[in-house]
């Protein structure tokens, strides 16, 4: 389902130590409009926490959030 | 019925009412001393970058100090013009979250200044008028809320973070070549909780580490980074430190070892206490102090196998703020060849220019890099390859500077450091 999902934006965010890859997430959701979609990918595996953390405290959702290969992989819509 | 000009006019007392909450006899004594000397100015690596008054440490304290005379000192209230007393308006609310917000907390000001006046004491209280009139730092409110959601939620969060951990625990296994190597979680009964960062590069070295020294520990489900205290409000800062210190204290461990990190670090082992009103039934130290003493103590095997030149920044938090001077630099000879220290250093290193939270900051970036070129220049002055620096905010800053000004230094985590420095069977076959 989420693979039919065009994100409005992509996030490279590789290599970043957490916290950094929810940072980078959290000042870029403002470049999509409400509805969007952001598509991140971190190698930290802290960000499977904190990115799900930030969204469900700001009110934003992810779509979805998984491990492909050794990349974790994000679909953040921005909801408000 | 109340016109706009009074409501206006309560709005404004309500805001500087936040000064009279804050009161104490240090933060009156801070308000009504400082001579205007200027001292300051040297100090504050902002301003000697930008030459820019709104930096000048004794300005940012001035807006408060301005308030303050306008409200609640005896001539200010009576003859406002004279004394310069301003109300916290719409002009001085914005010349005061930028002046605020830049600060990194260093407090290299205070320590310069004839009277001691701690101008990060007086902008904790800048920051909570902000915080009150709806003007606190977006992105660094987000941050600590994610931070207290994470603490009040974790049911949602423990099996990803301990898969996480797993992974980790792996790499641990290869670069120690020994497959019973574990990172513990939940150990009731260890002797230390490490709080580590969220990301696996703090997890990782301290791991191998603490298996070598054959330690009794347990890793905190929880991360040490503390938005909370760089947005301002010590609610939040406390609630985000208790998520681990409950921790410390339901495993009952004898000590909290705080990982490479800053603030963290003074806000556990300074601030947490006092927030809590009452005393911890451990002591709370910083990975460094134990690391030294496994070194001094033959728990762990280092060699001088570090040999491009060396030089160390201390992070305002653990040095000037923390005490901790010493223990870092020991670490680094005993695992170099050509250790070259800053100068000036300890007590009066300059501020690298990366905390507070400025770097999550988005909007003060290029002030943030311009403002650390007295680091650059010490940087330089050693001719030294690699910088160490046990702060995760200070690394980002020195990494930004590093590209930015072409030093070609390698910035580096003092426990990375040190597992290259030990002799490890599988150290060869995996990256630390």
């Amino acid at each position: 389902m989420s693979d039919e999902i065009k994100p409005d934006l992509e996030l490279d965010l590789k290599g970043l130590l957490c916290p950094l890859p929810m940072v980078k997430v959290s000042q870029r959701i403002k470049d999509v409009p409400v509805g969007g979609v952001i598509r991140a990918v971190a190698t930290d595996p802290g960000a499977m926490a904190d990115i799900p953390a930030w969204a469900k405290s700001t009110g934003n959702e992810v779509v979805s959030a998984g491990k492909v290969g050794g990349e974790f992989v994000f679909l953040v819509k921005r909801v408000k | 019925m109340a016109d706009a000009t009074t409501t206006e006019a309560t709005e404004l007392a309500t805001l500087a009412g936040v000064i009279d909450k804050k009161m104490t006899r240090q933060l009156k004594q801070y308000l009504d001393l400082c001579a205007r000397c200027a001292i300051c100015k040297d100090a504050c690596h902002q301003y000697v970058a930008t030459q820019d008054v709104k930096y000048l440490p004794a300005y940012r304290a001035e807006l408060i100090r301005r308030i303050y005379k306008k409200y609640f000192d005896k001539t200010g209230r009576f003859v406002p013009a004279l004394y310069e007393g301003r109300d916290p308006d719409e002009n001085l609310l914005d010349e005061l979250y930028e002046t605020t917000y830049a600060c990194t907390g260093c407090r290299r000001c205070m320590y310069f200044c004839p009277f001691s006046i701690d101008t990060q004491f007086i902008l904790s209280v800048a920051k909570a008028m902000l915080i009150a009139a709806g003007r606190g730092n977006e992105m660094l409110g987000q941050l600590a809320d994610a931070a207290i959601f994470k603490g009040d939620n974790m049911e949602m969060f423990h099996d990803v973070i301990v898969d996480g951990f797993k992974d980790v625990e792996k790499e641990v296994q290869e670069i120690t070549g020994d497959p019973t190597a574990e990172i513990p979680v939940d150990k009731q009964g260890a002797d230390i909780l490490y709080v580590a960062l969220a990301g696996a590069h703090s997890i990782r070295p301290a791991a191998v580490i603490f298996h070598e020294a054959k330690e009794s520990w347990t890793l905190s489900l929880f991360e040490a980074a503390n938005y909370g205290f760089f947005f301002g409000d010590p609610v939040k800062a406390r609630k985000i430190a208790d998520r681990f210190m409950d921790e410390a204290v339901r495993l009952g461990v004898k000590e909290v070892v705080i990982t490479e990190c800053g603030h963290a670090y003074r806000v556990a082992e300074i601030f947490h206490e006092a927030w809590a009103g009452k005393k911890h039934p451990f002591k709370v130290t910083h990975v460094l102090e134990k690391i030294d003493a496994y070194i001094k103590d033959g728990r762990i095997k280092v060699s001088k196998a570090i040999e491009l030149p060396i030089t160390y920044h201390d992070p305002c938090q653990i040095g000037r703020n923390g005490g901790i001077f010493e223990q870092p630099r020991d670490i680094v000879k005993a695992i170099s060849k050509d250790f070259r220290d800053m100068t000036p250093n300890r007590q009066e290193q300059w501020c690298c220019g990366g905390g507070g939270g400025i770097v999550a900051i988005d909007e003060m970036n290029e002030f943030r890099l311009k403002s650390g070129m007295k680091k650059v220049e010490q940087i330089r002055a050693t001719g030294a390859k690699i910088v160490a620096s046990p702060c995760e905010n200070c690394r980002l800053q020195m990494e930004g500077l590093d590209e930015v000004h072409q030093l070609g230094v390698r910035i580096a985590a003092i426990m990375d450091l040190v597992v290259e420095s030990m002799p490890l069977k599988g150290r060869d076959a995996a990256k630390v």
